[in-house]
């Protein structure tokens, strides 16, 4: 807690009141401040909660999705979403259960069809382990570390736990809760893998992208001369080149290696973050000049502190508010900027999956079937939408709370 | 003014040459070139260093970039395309007419319907309509303008599926009969394949547009100025459209420049997804097959045109804004 001081800790467990009003005498400090207006905007409580959701999603998309991220199944492109019943032919409430679907080639138009077959159901089962070699996964927190330290340590997938799958035993019948892509490939679950790297990536980017701007912009306002004037030529010329086309420009420079997904998912990373950083470097440097040139700083100049010292402990945290809300507000422009450079199939590469990328299929397949039978695989737009607004919302929010201007 | 006009232009050069040579870099880092799709040729396992001979590729790449460069600046030529082997001149001019024919109509039509969104938004501050407008701007901000153009599509020809003819087509910029039409036929055609991306690009932009409109609205709005207009007895309609709306206007207007690349970029999604021939499919398939100077053609001629841009809403603020001294 921002407002606690030495004395709450050795006194006993103060009231809320005491609390309160200890933080009134002292003056609260920023966070506190901002906490408190944060928590007056609704609407980006809310955008914080559907985030705190999409990013849990993610984080345990092994165990919510009912089959691995690499599963196929050629035979059943385009297997229309699998109905869930939870009442019965009577219509009394049963367990959830579902019909195997069937497919069949219309004689006349030489079109799929697919037919629910009503002949037998089965049952979901909740909290199934599935002990197949695929179907084993390591679990969340330890599936952050990359994998080759979990080669070089020995961790091995083991989780077995899934949140559903089908009663079956021999395995044939499958649930597919928003129907499978063209290659088989359950939807649902290939929107939950995605979403580990279209939702990451934003964050990953933009600390990238304000890190550079941040050291490039102190920098530049701090010692001035020639290295302000090439940095404000650097991020000059990079402004003059339309984005879309340098970022095409870019990730077509790492395209032809055929590199693994693995390696690609940094470099896109680095390569977001080097169109975005200009933008962070003018502000920063031009709030640098200004503040170099206050008492604070004047006074640790004359006691003796090191530039490096005066840039990274005085001047740079005066910016940080500033830089809170940028990155919130950058994050959504990066989010949809990987999808479309995932879109173009210059970004994430299949086997991965990414939004951008799983709406590459639909652009693939739209002229052939339009809205009307495939209609499932624009799903992953929707979650695109849905990031971006609640991004959006909560920028705009954390704006409002540090912004002193903006407060209502 | 002349100084000042001489003084900006100036400053555009070293910032082009950096831009052009940043370009060529990126480029040149990338692996492999044009020839490489023939280094495993069977026949002739040496097809990949004689067409590299032919083309010059294999000169060091700051040799080529001084090249290319020169033959930029004294006679206006920006290389051969490898692919097609024609003029990159005569390729890419097409497309950019084609992609102009595009972007100007979505940029009249955005500043059309953004400016009145604006005015409307500032003038009615927090009533119902504004509030109705800041979620749609908020939705129109989030939505992708590629998915919205899938979108689009796929309802084109869902609607062909139900009802057997086409209410808009399935992208394209002409019918497949369009050289046997007449000419009002074919400006009809035309007009007719325009609808769609023009929507899509109109509507991703307007979002943008609008909020800057009623942001810059409710600046003038709180200024001194108004104030003692509306003390001295103006109504409100001759506060609001002949004192405060000419003052926002002026700085929209001058924005453009600054609004260009964005427009560029999402027209750009848009032409992709709706095989619109303009820039970047083009462009997209040029990065594909490595073929350097029609890649470095488009870059430059873009990046040209938004210098200039700039350049001019620079200028245009500079003129109606008496506090800007040169």
């Amino acid at each position: 807690m921002a407002t606690q001081t030495p004395q709450t800790q050795t006194g006993a467990a103060p009231s809320r009141r005491a609390r309160a009003a200890r933080a009134e005498r002292q003056g609260a400090s920023l966070s506190t401040i901002a906490w408190k207006q944060f928590r007056q905007h609704p609407l980006a409580r809310g955008a914080l909660l559907i985030l705190g959701i999409l990013y849990t999603a993610a984080a345990f998309a092994d165990f919510l999705a009912p089959y691995p991220e690499r599963y196929i199944n050629t035979n059943n492109t385009f297997q229309p979403p699998t109905q869930v019943h939870f009442r019965d032919e009577d219509g009394r409430w049963s367990r959830p259960y579902i019909y195997p679907m069937k497919k069949s080639l219309d004689l006349q138009t030489f079109q799929t069809v697919w037919e629910v077959d009503t002949s037998q159901k089965y049952y979901l089962k909740f909290f199934v382990r599935r002990e197949g070699i695929r179907d084993r996964y390591v679990p969340f927190p330890v599936s952050l570390i990359p994998l080759k330290l979990r080669q070089t340590w020995d961790i091995r997938p083991t989780a077995t736990l899934h949140l559903f799958g089908v009663d079956d035993p021999t395995d044939r019948v499958k649930v597919h809760l928003w129907g499978t892509d063209d290659l088989g490939g359950d939807v649902f679950g290939k929107v939950l893998f995605g979403a580990r790297i279209s939702l990451t990536i934003g964050i990953l980017a933009s600390l990238v992208a304000i890190a550079i701007g941040m050291l490039m912009g102190g920098l530049a306002g701090f010692y001035g001369g020639w290295l302000d004037e090439l940095i404000l030529r650097l991020v000059e010329a990079i402004d003059a080149i339309p984005s879309l086309f340098l970022l095409l420009t870019l990730s077509a420079v790492f395209y032809p290696l055929g590199l693994p997904s693995s390696v690609v998912f940094p470099l896109i990373v680095v390569v977001l973050s080097l169109i975005g950083w200009g933008g962070v470097a003018r502000t920063i440097r031009a709030q640098v000049l200004s503040l170099k040139e206050r008492d604070f700083a004047v006074a640790a100049k004359a006691a003796g502190a090191s530039n490096w010292r005066i840039i990274r402990a005085h001047l740079l945290p005066q910016t940080l508010s500033y830089v809170i809300v940028v990155m919130s507000l950058a994050i959504p422009g990066f989010i949809l900027t990987e999808a479309v450079l995932s879109f173009f199939g210059l970004g994430i590469q299949p086997p991965a999956t990414s939004w951008g990328l799983m709406l590459n299929t639909a652009q693939s397949f739209v002229g052939v079937s339009g809205l009307g039978d495939r209609w499932w695989i624009f799903i992953p737009g929707i979650f695109i939408f849905v990031s971006v607004l609640t991004w959006n919302l909560l920028g705009d929010g954390l704006r409002d709370a540090f912004d002193p201007r903006s407060r209502r | 003014m002349f100084v000042f006009i001489v003084r900006r232009v100036l400053n555009l050069i070293p910032t082009f040459l950096l831009a052009t040579f940043l370009a060529w870099f990126v480029i040149e880092i990338a692996p492999g070139d044009f020839a490489s799709q023939f280094a495993f040729d069977q026949v002739d396992p040496n097809k990949a260093q004689r067409i590299r001979e032919v083309l010059g590729l294999n000169q060091p790449w700051p040799i080529r970039y001084l090249y290319w460069l020169r033959n930029l600046v004294t006679n206006f030529d920006l290389g051969t395309s490898m692919v097609s082997k024609g003029d990159v001149t005569t390729l890419i001019y097409p497309r950019m007419v084609n992609s102009f024919w595009l972007l100007l109509p979505a940029t009249v039509l955005t500043f059309l319907i953004a400016i009145p969104i604006g005015v409307y938004s500032a003038v009615r501050k927090y009533s119902i309509g504004d509030r109705v407008l800041t979620v749609f701007s908020l939705i129109g901000l989030a939505v992708p303008n590629f998915f919205l153009a899938l979108l689009v599509l796929a309802f084109a020809v869902y609607f062909y599926q139900s009802n057997g003819w086409f209410l808009i087509p399935t992208g394209g910029m002409t019918s497949s009969n369009h050289s046997q039409l007449s000419l009002w036929q074919q400006l009809l055609d035309r007009g007719w394949h325009l609808i769609a991306p023009l929507l899509v690009v109109t509507l991703s932009s307007l979002a943008t547009t609008s909020r800057i409109m009623r942001g810059e609205m409710l600046e003038v709005m709180g200024q001194d100025y108004i104030r003692t207009a509306k003390a001295k007895g103006l109504s409100e309609n001759v506060v609001t459209y002949k004192h405060a709306f000419r003052n926002a206007v002026v700085v929209i207007i001058a924005t453009i420049g600054g609004l260009l690349p964005g427009l560029i970029s999402g027209a750009g999604t848009v032409e992709f997804v709706m095989r619109w021939p303009g820039i970047t499919p083009l462009f997209i398939s040029s990065i594909f097959a490595q073929d350097v100077y029609v890649v470095m053609a488009l870059l430059t001629v873009l990046t040209l045109f938004l210098m200039i841009g700039n350049l001019l809403s620079d200028l245009a603020l500079a003129l109606v804004d008496p506090r800007i001294r040169y």
